[in-house]
């Protein structure tokens, strides 16, 4: 930098600077987007409206009014639970009999999909996890029997219930109770 | 120079320095908004005809841009071994899809438990269809003596044809949901059979 003049060197590195700015603007925004989204899906306003903090709840069915979450896919019929172990574990139980497809899904404060049980996993027996904080049970409280441990990677997650249905209206009558089968609560 | 003209001249260095470094904090924003929006399905990804898919979606071992893409685009998307996701933005010629034109879509049921075929708005949002036909399923879908299945998507019926209804002039997304997909096709989500999307006729 000898044959710049002091002036020059100093837009070099006010130049340098901004770019510095731009780039970890770009890579926060990136890394926090996720992280940004899933609170608002687990705290926002359709989330108090629902009143899914630790416990189930149930969206109606997907039509195009459906706006909380980008592609809702209009075959499935969806329940809810905005898990928060900051205070204890929390169980989660669901026994939908059905003869199609079903699956609990949980998913990370980042949106990772960590845990996953489908109808054919489950071979008919019913859901039941003891879902713990990544550095486990501060109160120590031993699993109910039966129940299956899950270390969430995160203290707050969600979880979306899947209940296949082609025709919502036609099989009301056996998808609305397989659906509302799903319990979310504090252990 | 003045005490007057020397503190004018510093708070007007002080204020183009801040419209620069807010200008750099924009363009940080903006090009990560660009990036997730518009590259919704970043390596690595598999292309088989005008479908594309993150075999990283959902998963614990998405990357930094694989996991916000998904979040912007896919919310709440499950691994692969569970359910894998096609996206088509274009046709089988490689033009954009649009809502207000029409579009025939034949395949055979792909290699899984459950598939559906989605016509989504550029939002990521269902169309007011007012048949309420917002999908083609394994269940709705009819097959011809060949095995293969035939929907439409656009603004008006085709005749004989199962219809998706995209009123609007606007970009359209189809997404091809494979539930439980076979174990030969998680481990090579390229060898699907992937249905064709062929327009059908001018656009307004």
């Amino acid at each position: 930098m000898k044959n710049f003049s002091e002036h020059q060197r100093l837009w070099f590195y006010r130049g340098l600077t901004l770019l510095v700015t731009a780039v970890l603007a770009h890579l926060l925004a990136v890394w926090a987007a996720p992280r940004v989204i899933m609170y608002l899906l687990m705290h926002g306003p359709t989330a108090q409206k629902m009143n899914m903090h630790n416990q189930a709840a149930f969206p109606e069915a997907v039509t195009s009014e459906s706006r909380t979450v980008v592609m809702p896919s209009p075959d499935m019929l969806y329940s809810v639970c905005a898990f928060d172990l900051r205070a204890g574990p929390v169980r989660v139980r669901a026994a939908p009999v059905l003869a199609h497809y079903w699956s609990v899904a949980l998913y990370a404060a980042n949106s990772d999909n960590f845990f996953v049980r489908n109808d054919r996993q489950t071979q008919g027996r019913s859901v039941d996890l003891w879902l713990v904080a990544p550095g486990g049970d501060p109160q120590q409280k031993q699993p109910p029997a039966g129940t299956e441990v899950v270390v969430s990677p995160s203290s707050t997650g969600f979880l979306l219930m899947r209940v296949l249905t082609t025709d919502y209206q036609a099989e009301k009558a056996v998808v609305e109770p397989a659906r509302r089968t799903l319990q979310c609560s504090r252990g | 120079m003045s005490k007057t003209g020397h503190w004018s001249l510093r708070a007007k260095r002080i204020a183009i320095g801040a419209a620069l470094y807010l200008g750099a904090v924009v363009l940080g924003l903006g090009s990560a908004w660009w990036v997730l929006k518009n590259a919704p399905w970043l390596n690595p990804s598999v292309e088989v005809g005008p479908w594309r898919a993150n075999m990283h979606a959902g998963s614990q071992d998405a990357g930094m841009y694989t996991r916000a893409t998904v979040a912007v685009n896919a919310l709440l998307a499950l691994g692969r071994d569970e359910t894998m996701y096609f996206v088509a933005t274009r046709d089988d010629a490689g033009h954009a899809l649009r809502a207000q034109c029409s579009y025939r879509i034949t395949g055979v049921p792909p290699q899984a438990r459950w598939w559906s075929i989605t016509a989504y708005a550029e939002d990521l949002f269902l169309f007011d269809a007012p048949n309420g036909h917002y999908s083609l399923n394994g269940a709705t879908a009819v097959l011809d003596a060949a095995g293969a299945f035939t929907l439409s998507t656009g603004p008006s019926e085709q005749p004989g044809l199962y219809w998706l209804p995209t009123p609007g002039q606007r970009p359209l997304v189809l997404t091809l949901r494979l539930y439980n997909p076979a174990p030969a096709l998680q481990a090579a989500p390229q060898s699907l059979v992937a249905p064709t999307v062929q327009k059908i006729g001018g656009c307004p």
